[in-house]
Parts: C-alpha cells; sequence; structure tokens
C-alpha cells in the first residue's frame, strides 16, 4: 500500500467528512478559538503586568544632594565610587543649576514646595547625583554605601523614591491574574476537549454506515481512524488561524488606547507577541493538536471493535 | 479452503450459537449452508469473516488459522473472503462505480488499477451501462449486484453470500443465483447462506443442513431437508 496514495485520501476523506458535517465542524472551531483566546489574554495580562512592573522599577532612583561648598573634587569621587558598584545602573551629576531645575520638576505639582523656593534669593540647592540601581533589591545596599565616609558627610540630603507598595501591588495582581487565568485554561481545556470528542463522535454517527462498509471491504483500523483525526486537524488548524487574526486585530486596537496607562510608555503587547509569534503558535498549537488528536482517535475506537 | 474442528460459539450467559461444528469446504466448491431461523447460519457466516471469535475449535481460511485473528489482519483477512448482504450495505451518496471502487480506495489500491479492475467486475455482474447511478436508481436486484462487485474487487478467493436473495422476487433471485454460479466457474468458492428451498433444490449443489448450531445434514447434491 502506497503511503502517498493512502495519505492523499485519508486528507481526501478528512476534508469530505469536514464538509459534509460543516455546522458541527464550525461550532467545534469557535470554542476552541474561545479557549485559544482565554490562554492569549491571560498571556496578554500577564505581558502587560510585567511591562508595567518594569516601568514603575524603572522610575525607582536615589537622589542625593550635596552641600552647597561641597568641592568638585567630592562630588567627581562620589560619582566614581557609586558609578564602580555592579549593583548600579546609571549614575548622574547634576551642578546645582541642574539639581534646582530637576527639583523644580519633581516638585512642579506642589505648589507650598514652589511657593517656598521662590521665596529664596539665592539656588538653595548644591550639587546632586542620581542613582538608579539594577535591581529594587539593589538600593538598600546603595544606601548604606553612600554612607562611605569619603564623601557620606557632604551630603545634606537623600532622597529615596520608593515604588515599592506599587510594584507589591501590580505583582499580587499579576499573581492573581495567572491563578485565575490558569483556573480558567483549565476549564476550557476541559470543555474544548470534550466539545471536540462529542463533536467528532456526531461526526462519526453520522457516517457509520460508511465506517462499516469500509471494515467489511477490508479498510483497516487506522485508514478507518485517520480521516477524523486529519479532521480533528482541519478544526484545529482553522481555530489557531482565527484565534491568531483575532488576536493581531485586538492589539491593534487596544494598543494605542492603552498607552495613557503606562504613563506614556509603550504597553508592548504588539512586541511580546509578535516577538514570540513562532513560540507561541507551537505552544498552542502543539497543545491544540496533541488535545484534538486524542480526542478523535478516543471518539472512533468505539465503532472499530472487529 | 475452508476447515473447522470442533467450533462452537456460545453467547453468554449460556447460549449456544454453534455446537461442535466440523466441516471442510474445498477451493472451488459452491456450498448452501442451510436451516431453520436460530440454526446457527449467521453465527458461522460470522465466524468465517471474523466478526466473532469461536468459545472452542480452530478456523482455518485457505491454511490460516484465523481462530485467533489480530484485529490488525482483519482487513487482509476481508479481502480475501468477498461479503455479500441481504441488506445491501450500499453507500446512498455514492454511485455504483464510486461503491465499487471504494472497496479498492480503502484498501490503499493505486488508482491506476482502480480504473482497471472496476470496469471489469461491472461487466461481471452486467452494470457497466448502469456505473453512474445512484443505489436508489437501480432495483433489488441491481443493488445486490453492485455488492457482489463490490466483494469482487479484491479477487477473493472465498464469496460468502448471507442471505442474498432474502429481499429480492424470484426474477431477481434466479439472476443473482446464475451470477453467482457464473463466479463460481471462475474458480471462487460460494458459501450461499440461505433459507430460500427453492433455490436450494434448483442448484443441485452441496447443502451443509444446520439445526440447533450442529451439522445435521452434509450432502454433495444435497436438497434443502424438511424440518424433521
Amino acid at each position: 500500500m502506497s503511503i502517498a496514495i493512502t495519505s492523499g485520501r485519508i486528507v481526501s476523506y478528512a476534508w469530505k467528512n469536514f464538509a459534509r458535517n460543516a455546522w458541527i465542524g464550525l461550532a467545534t472551531v469557535f470554542v476552541l478559538v474561545l479557549a485559544l483566546l482565554s490562554v492569549n489574554v491571560l498571556v496578554g495580562v500577564s505581558a502587560m503586568l510585567d511591562r508595567a512592573v518594569t516601568i514603575l522599577e524603572d522610575k525607582i532612583d536615589i537622589s542625593v544632594y550635596f552641600k552647597n561648598d561641597t568641592p568638585e573634587a567630592v562630588l567627581q569621587q562620589a560619582q566614581f565610587f557609586m558609578a564602580g558598584l555592579p549593583q548600579v545602573r546609571e549614575v548622574s551629576l547634576l551642578n546645582s543649576d541642574q539639581a534646582l531645575d530637576a527639583f523644580k520638576e519633581r516638585h512642579a505639582n506642589d505648589p507650598r514646595i514652589m511657593e517656598a523656593l521662590a521665596e529664596l534669593d539665592q539656588n538653595p540647592l548644591g550639587a546632586s547625583l542620581v542613582i538608579r540601581g539594577r535591581k529594587p533589591d539593589d538600593y538598600p545596599f546603595l544606601l548604606e554605601a553612600l554612607k562611605n565616609p569619603q564623601f557620606g558627610s557632604a551630603i545634606e540630603s537623600k532622597t529615596y523614591d520608593d515604588h515599592a507598595e506599587a510594584i507589591r501591588q501590580v505583582r499580587d495582581i499579576g499573581a492573581s491574574a495567572r491563578l485565575f487565568g490558569a483556573i480558567l485554561i483549565a476549564i476550557f481545556a476541559l470543555f474544548s476537549a470534550m466539545i471536540v470528542y462529542n463533536a467528532i463522535r456526531v461526526a462519526i454517527y453520522t457516517q457509520r454506515e460508511e465506517i462499516g462498509v469500509m471494515r467489511l471491504v477490508g479498510a483497516s483500523s487506522s485508514f478507518v481512524r485517520m480521516p477524523f483525526v486529519v479532521e480533528g486537524l482541519f478544526i484545529a488548524a482553522l481555530a489557531l488561524v482565527l484565534t491568531a487574526g483575532v488576536v493581531a486585530a485586538t492589539i491593534a486596537f487596544l494598543e494605542p488606547r492603552l498607552i495613557p496607562f503606562f504613563d506614556g510608555s509603550d504597553p508592548g503587547l504588539r512586541l511580546f507577541f509578535y516577538g514570540r509569534f513562532w513560540y507561541l503558535l507551537a505552544a498552542e498549537g502543539g497543545t491544540l493538536v496533541v488535545l484534538v488528536t486524542i480526542s478523535s482517535w478516543a471518539a472512533v475506537g468505539k465503532y472499530l471493535k472487529r | 479452503m475452508i476447515r473447522l474442528e470442533g467450533v462452537s460459539k456460545i453467547y453468554p450467559p449460556d447460549v449456544h450459537g454453534l455446537r461442535d461444528i466440523t466441516l471442510d469446504i474445498d477451493p472451488g466448491e459452491f456450498v448452501s449452508i442451510v436451516g431453520q431461523s436460530g440454526a446457527g447460519k449467521t453465527t458461522l457466516a460470522r465466524l468465517l469473516i471474523a466478526e466473532e471469535q469461536p468459545t472452542r475449535g480452530k478456523i482455518e481460511i485457505g491454511g490460516w488459522d484465523i481462530t485467533r485473528i489480530r484485529s490488525r489482519r482483519i482487513p487482509d483477512l476481508r479481502r480475501q473472503v468477498g461479503v455479500v448482504f441481504q441488506d445491501f450495505k450500499l453507500l446512498p451518496k455514492k454511485t455504483v462505480w464510486e461503491n465499487v471502487t471504494f472497496a479498492l480506495e480503502v484498501s490503499g489500491v493505486p488508482t491506476r488499477r482502480i480504473r482497471d479492475v472496476t470496469p471489469q467486475v461491472l461487466k461481471i455482474v452486467g452494470l457497466e451501462e448502469k456505473a453512474e447511478r445512484f443505489p436508489y436508481q437501480l432495483s433489488g436486484g441491481e443493488q445486490q449486484r453492485v455488492v457482489i462487485a463490490r466483494a469482487l474487487v479484491h479477487r477473493p478467493k472465498i464469496l460468502l453470500a448471507d442471505e442474498p436473495t432474502g429481499n429480492l422476487d424470484s426474477i431477481n433471485t434466479r439472476d443473482i443465483i446464475d451470477l453467482l454460479l457464473k463466479i463460481n466457474a471462475f474458480g471462487t468458492t460460494i458459501v450461499l447462506v440461505t433459507h430460500n428451498r427453492e433455490v436450494v433444490n434448483a442448484l443441485r449443489r452441496r447443502v451443509i443442513t444446520l439445526a440447533n448450531g450442529q451439522v445435521a445434514a452434509d450432502h454433495k447434491e444435497g436438497k434443502y431437508l424438511l424440518p424433521t
């Protein structure tokens, strides 16, 4: 028996089965699309939460204000020392004028501070050092490092913009969303498996006469079974394509509208989904193929007893 | 060609379909298996195509022991034993040509060979002019001839006909029996399961009579015996 001939006929029979039971097939596709969309919503929400955490983490810094009369050499030494620490991502040294501009910008929404500043005849601020760490966990260490006796005594004040609470909340939301999403995916996967199984069973029931004749005239079990499995794969492929289309359309619609919620930054949805397209396709498609194949295989088995 | 040794079939809990049947059918024979309803005719037919397995005993087809045949070998057996049933089992949405070629397609026969073989068997059964018709456009006799054509496409060594004339009038019955005789003349062993006395008596071929799951009589040029 030629594999090419047999494969061609299996695909041809599968297509005929699919066309004959188009409505059942489309209903199955619809359920699979819902299941896949729930997975992708979870993945997308997770990606956005990660992005929000990254943006928040990026905003954490330590501003170190030096006394007005601090010598340039001490400032340079402080900058050099801090920049040399592996926990430090970025250090910028601002002179007193730049420090004042930065202070004004930072407190632009606080009229009392701005009024108090206006009362002063001269710039009250000395130079300042803005330090950004690599990880939020690094900041306690960096605050300790600033106590270095070589320049510690020249420090007037320090502000530590701690977004730890916001980050913790975002992470908590992320964890809850992932848990809820995982439960949702499990339920959808179970429903999908049951629906695929029953859709194939209905398809087989409508063709039980043909299966009986196939068995009678010498068709092998695999030849009887494979068209139904391939039909299941058609359904899975269609569901994947439709889901990809819906996800792409949703990203195109949603992403520009999400930018304001990310403080003007890119929410990163497009980057996330398109950057991992093949990975997501392989993971979701692979799972779907396994699910559909097992369902189809099991559903046909009942009709193959001798 | 066909050998049964001490074959019994018991359906749970304790219904005897066949009891200790032993018989031989030679290649090229035309054998009628007769008996009243419940005598065990259909059980015997089902055992010959491995739709069921015997509870005891041994069955050989062409020297091949099919008593405990594995499921994956059943298709091979069914390509060697063509089957014709009373209820035709044709696919209503397929034409005569498609019903016949279907048997070859599902067995993986190359398309070119299908195109060669199908007209030949349709000619044997006299349906070459009606190849494009659907089953509902045919008479009962013609439908049964399509079934016979489908059974012949694998060139089986044995043709098992289980009540092939059960749904036919006397003229179509005569046609089908003539066709079976013609196929037998080509060398195919025919096993005709029937309760049609006229057919059996007219044939004057070997008759195996079953009663209560046992061989009650086996005559070389036999007749349908009246139940005693």
